[in-house]
């Protein structure tokens, strides 16, 4: 028993293996707007996606007075809101989460600090994002508790490309 | 600091006839605006600071306006003067997420709402929604003293039969008990007007089940607060301020609404973003992240109350 749950064997002899694929795209202008669906994202390396409201040069989020360089582009993944129907009997579309891009199969929590490919899109992801209680006054939904600890992943954009529905979302080694 | 409003744009300004002037709020790219109910209102912040509350007159289909009628009241508190004088086309305004709305409960069949002058305004994103929507079927009843306002708006409904005007200036004004008739289970109630249609309203509703009636007040009422908050008084010991904290406000909303700049994230006590010292009171602390021991020393002010009269920050 402790053989097995020794994390030197298992570092040794275990390399976590995933894939993931791009669900939804959303994109808004300004603060408290609503997230508008897209078929593709153009990402612009160290700037941001084009149009959304934190790319450095429009500068109209919620955050926007204080800048980082992680909210460049911003993923959520789609089991969040499996879980929050199933625990907490609470219906969130894609588009209200307020993330750029909702994916499957990605593990985001692991990712902190990692580099991975969203399409043609080379990201590293700078740190877990954190609820913000005025999306409960955007939605009408009691979500802030429910989201805390899986609010999505904050990433900067290290090397540019059009990003769509359907890509494929993998580890860089 | 943060943006809390969102920004819109005066697209157009018509005349809506008897001294009343439509707005009509776009965002600066067309993109689509919050969501709002059938009858809900925004507050529009104007220069200076003033923060006045209007209901939305368009159709909540209509994802990319916000439409307002605004009655110039001379003797108002200038709200309404200002945007008929000073505010033009183009010009940039910050408004509130859209709040409140009927309840379009699925076992109302009929609607039955009751308006005074510009009091109608509520009614008309109502009746353009359910006039789409095609149910329930509803009646507007406005009275009115002289020509109705907003006439080029109101054509359509009386048209399509849905409106009944009263004209206090040619026949006396309804009983609005009589208008409004016995309490029915399947029936929605609505009312704007003036204070005096509203409480001669309330009088004539007041054997409804309360979640039949929908009252709109000119002046709205002041937002649900926990009952057992109480006001309190801010003392920043290093500037030298006192702030006072209204019932149910955050410290967080008081410091920033007297220019105080404090960095604030998630608003909801768990990122630690604006951790301030405190010194003198008693916080009460709703935070998730602050230990036992830093909570003697240290408070989050978008979540944290005062559970004394006064509290002391280090600020």
């Amino acid at each position: 028993m402790l053989d097995t749950l020794n994390p030197q064997t298992s570092h040794d002899t275990f390399v976590p293996a995933w894939s993931g694929v791009v669900r939804h795209l959303h994109i808004t202008p300004r603060a408290f707007l609503p997230m508008r669906a897209m078929p593709e994202l153009k990402l612009i390396e160290g700037i941001g996606i084009d149009g959304d409201r934190y790319m450095i040069g429009r500068e109209e989020g919620f955050y926007s007075p204080k800048p980082e360089e992680g909210r460049q582009v911003t993923l959520f993944e789609i089991e969040t809101l499996t879980a929050l129907k199933r625990d907490h009997n609470i219906d969130l579309a894609p588009a209200e989460h307020r993330r750029n891009v909702t994916v499957e199969g990605v593990p985001l929590t692991h990712l902190v600090g990692k580099k991975f490919w969203l399409g043609e899109t080379l990201l590293q992801a700078t740190r877990l994002s954190i609820p913000c209680k005025h999306i409960e006054e955007i939605t009408g939904k009691a979500i802030f508790d429910p989201l805390i600890n899986r609010s999505g992943l904050n990433c900067k954009i290290l090397q540019g490309g059009t990003v769509r529905v359907g890509d494929a979302v993998r580890n860089a080694a | 600091m943060m943006a809390v409003t969102v920004k819109t744009i005066v697209e157009t300004i018509d005349d809506g006839g008897a001294g009343i002037k439509l707005f009509t709020l776009v965002d600066p790219d067309r993109w689509e605006l919050p969501p709002f109910r059938p009858g809900a209102h925004i507050d529009l912040h104007l220069p200076g600071g003033m923060v006045r509350t209007y209901s939305l007159c368009n159709d909540p289909a209509d994802t990319t306006r916000y439409v307002v009628a605004v009655k110039r009241e001379d003797a108002g508190r200038g709200g309404s003067a200002l945007l008929h004088d000073a505010v033009k086309v183009g010009d940039v305004v910050g408004v509130s997420l859209p709040r409140g709305g009927l309840d379009l409960a699925e076992d109302v069949t009929r609607f039955l709402f009751v308006a005074g002058g510009i009091g109608v305004t509520p009614f008309l994103s109502a009746a353009a929604w359910l006039k789409r929507v095609g149910r329930p079927k509803f009646t507007l009843h406005l009275i009115s003293r002289g020509p109705p306002p907003l006439a080029d708006l109101l054509v359509p409904l009386l048209r399509s039969g849905h409106l009944v005007i009263h004209d206090t200036s040619v026949s006396a004004r309804p009983d609005i008990a009589a208008l409004i008739g016995h309490p029915l289970s399947d029936v929605g109630l609505g009312c704007c007007g003036p204070e005096s249609m509203i409480e001669d309203f309330e009088q004539a509703t007041r054997d409804w089940p309360a979640n039949r009636v929908h009252i709109e007040r000119f002046v709205p009422p002041p937002l649900p607060v926990d009952p057992d908050a109480k006001p309190y008084t801010l003392a920043l010991a290093r500037s030298k301020l006192e702030i006072p904290v209204a019932a149910g406000q955050t410290m967080l909303s008081a410091l920033l609404a007297l220019g105080i700049d404090i960095p604030a994230s998630c608003c909801g006590g768990i990122c630690g973003s604006c951790k301030v010292d405190w010194l003198e009171g008693a916080p009460i602390h709703r935070d998730r992240v602050l230990s036992p021991a830093e909570r003697a020393r240290s408070l989050m002010v978008c979540v944290a109350d005062s559970a004394e009269d006064r509290l002391v920050l280090d600020l």
